[in-house]
């Protein structure tokens, strides 16, 4: 299986990055402001929470609105990510019917896609710091290590979620609310650690993946504390059987998918 | 003994070996429905393709016919790679196949040019191979200065017309024909019949066509096979098996 994957990766790797591409570029073709978008939506976003949880509830953290900026960003390309692979075959039915797709291909090309509006959101996060004068400390690399496994648990959570949004009609009403409820335990706008009653927090910032990849790279980017190596790597090896499980049955079942939809 | 080794001597493109394919159990279901009816949702089975085998000798054209719902399409798409099959097997020894599609992937917003690209790496061809070809396939199209155009501001029949010019132009092994494609105005749509004769009857190249047209049929093709049910009814030479069909179908 691993074969097959870097021989798709290879044959259709091209397709991938022109497709990811024009799908950005026909975004914007319609108005050049467009692309401001990318940059006003996570903006709007976190004034609303700053306003919201920094005035009305009173949220203490160091350099609030980054602090939540951090969270957005990476909020969104998960929840952008998941959202869309539910319905990823169905939507592109007039390609999926006509030619051979190795059906993770989709997947990759959306994922590419809001990659790069989350590199967006990430500049301005470096735009922030310095408008804040955030210390720069040297756990600042430590971004990158979770990043990448952040980015390997999404694609993993989209493979299972490719499958069964094709057998499963409704699937996409399900996944919105365990979304909505993951956002509230994931502490986009408030620190998961620190708000919750003593013994929760800390299980909730580490059997929550997202809250604890979100809440180590706020750490590492804002606040100059490394994140637990050991604990990276356990969430490394579950992202990856995550891939290897979701491919698995991915490439079982892809080419029925077309008989249904 | 002297029959096999003749038969060997024959070099194959395609070779289809008792071929099922089912539609079961893959309704798609919801979870609302399911809760609502706690029963077990009965399952469905329908084999579109029941048990087919034959032998497409490379270069050569074979035709298709059969009434609506036959399975015709069905085994197109196995054979295109889009459908796996439930039993038995295709071997296709090596080729490379396409299914002839218009259009496939195309962006809206995007030019003509940069959705032939698109298009191109989609069915499967390298950058490098698409830019070659880029040139030959504007001119085919004969939509002029258009094609640095959205194509959302073409009108329908320029979007067939460089839709059918991409598959055209790109070739492959094995071309697989779902109803032969009539574009365009007539002066393109006689342009592409001619264009689409000249492209199967290369020898190298195998065909399949699926066609309820029998003039087509027969103005095209060496073999016919004569699907029924999902089985073939009669498979042989072009005139014969057409013959039998307008009786059939009368």
């Amino acid at each position: 299986m691993f074969s097959r994957f870097i021989k798709d990766l290879k044959q259709f790797g091209g397709y991938t990055k022109y497709a990811a591409k024009s799908q950005l570029k026909s975004e914007v073709a319609n108005s050049y402001l467009n692309w401001l978008w990318w940059v006003l939506d996570p903006i709007c976003f976190m004034l609303i929470y700053t306003f919201i949880f920094g005035v009305v509830f009173n949220g203490k953290e160091l350099y609030f609105p980054a602090f939540i900026f951090v969270g957005i960003s990476m909020w969104d390309f998960f929840n952008r990510c998941v959202k869309a692979s539910v319905k990823m075959v169905r939507g592109n039915k007039a390609v999926v019917s006509k030619v051979y797709l190795p059906k993770f291909i989709l997947v990759l090309i959306d994922m590419m896609v809001n990659g790069f509006k989350m590199l967006i959101s990430f500049a301005i996060v470096i735009g922030m710091m310095i408008f804040y004068r955030v210390p720069l400390h040297l756990t600042i690399l430590w971004f990158f290590p979770i990043l990448f496994v952040f980015i390997l648990f999404t694609f993993g959570c989209c493979m299972f979620l490719l499958h069964y949004g094709v057998y499963v009609e409704d699937l996409s009403n399900v996944v919105n609310i365990v979304l909505r409820i993951v956002f509230y335990m994931t502490g986009i706008f408030y620190d998961v650690e620190k708000r919750l009653p003593k013994p929760y927090g800390k299980y909730l910032s580490r059997c929550n993946p997202l809250a604890y990849m979100i809440g180590s790279a706020r750490n590492a980017v804002l606040y100059g504390r490394a994140p637990s190596v050991k604990l990276l790597l356990v969430l490394l090896l579950v992202a990856l059987l995550l891939i290897y499980l979701g491919l698995r049955l991915v490439y079982k079942n892809e080419n029925n998918y077309v008989k249904v939809i | 003994m002297e029959n096999a080794e003749k038969i060997e001597n024959i070099q194959y493109a395609i070779k289809v070996e008792d071929l099922h394919i089912r539609y079961k159990t893959l309704k798609a279901y919801s979870i609302k429905k399911n809760l609502l009816r706690l029963k077990k949702s009965e399952v469905d089975e329908f084999e579109a393709v029941r048990g087919v085998t034959f032998q497409v000798p490379k270069g050569e054209i074979m035709g298709i016919i059969g009434k609506n719902g036959s399975g015709k399409s069905t085994m197109l798409r196995a054979i295109a790679g889009i459908f796996s099959a439930d039993e038995g097997s295709i071997d296709l020894c090596g080729n490379k196949v396409s299914l002839l599609s218009i259009g496939v992937g195309f962006k809206k917003q995007l030019s003509g040019r940069e959705n032939i690209l698109l298009s191109g790496l989609l069915l499967g061809y390298t950058e490098t191979q698409v830019r070659e070809h880029m040139q030959e396939i504007i001119d085919f199209a004969e939509i002029g200065q258009f094609i640095d155009m959205p194509v959302r501001t073409y009108s329908s029949g320029m979007y067939s017309k460089l839709a059918f010019s991409i598959t055209a132009i790109l070739e492959s092994d094995i071309m697989l024909i779902d109803e032969v494609l009539s574009v365009g105005d007539a002066k393109f749509k006689k342009k592409s019949f001619n264009k689409m004769k000249k492209l199967i009857s290369n020898h190298d190249r195998t065909v399949m066509i699926v066609s309820h047209d029998i003039q087509t049929l027969s103005d095209l093709c060496e073999t016919v096979m004569w699907m029924h049910d999902g089985k073939i009814k009669k498979i042989g030479p072009a005139d014969e098996v057409l013959e039998e069909y307008k009786e059939f179908m009368k």
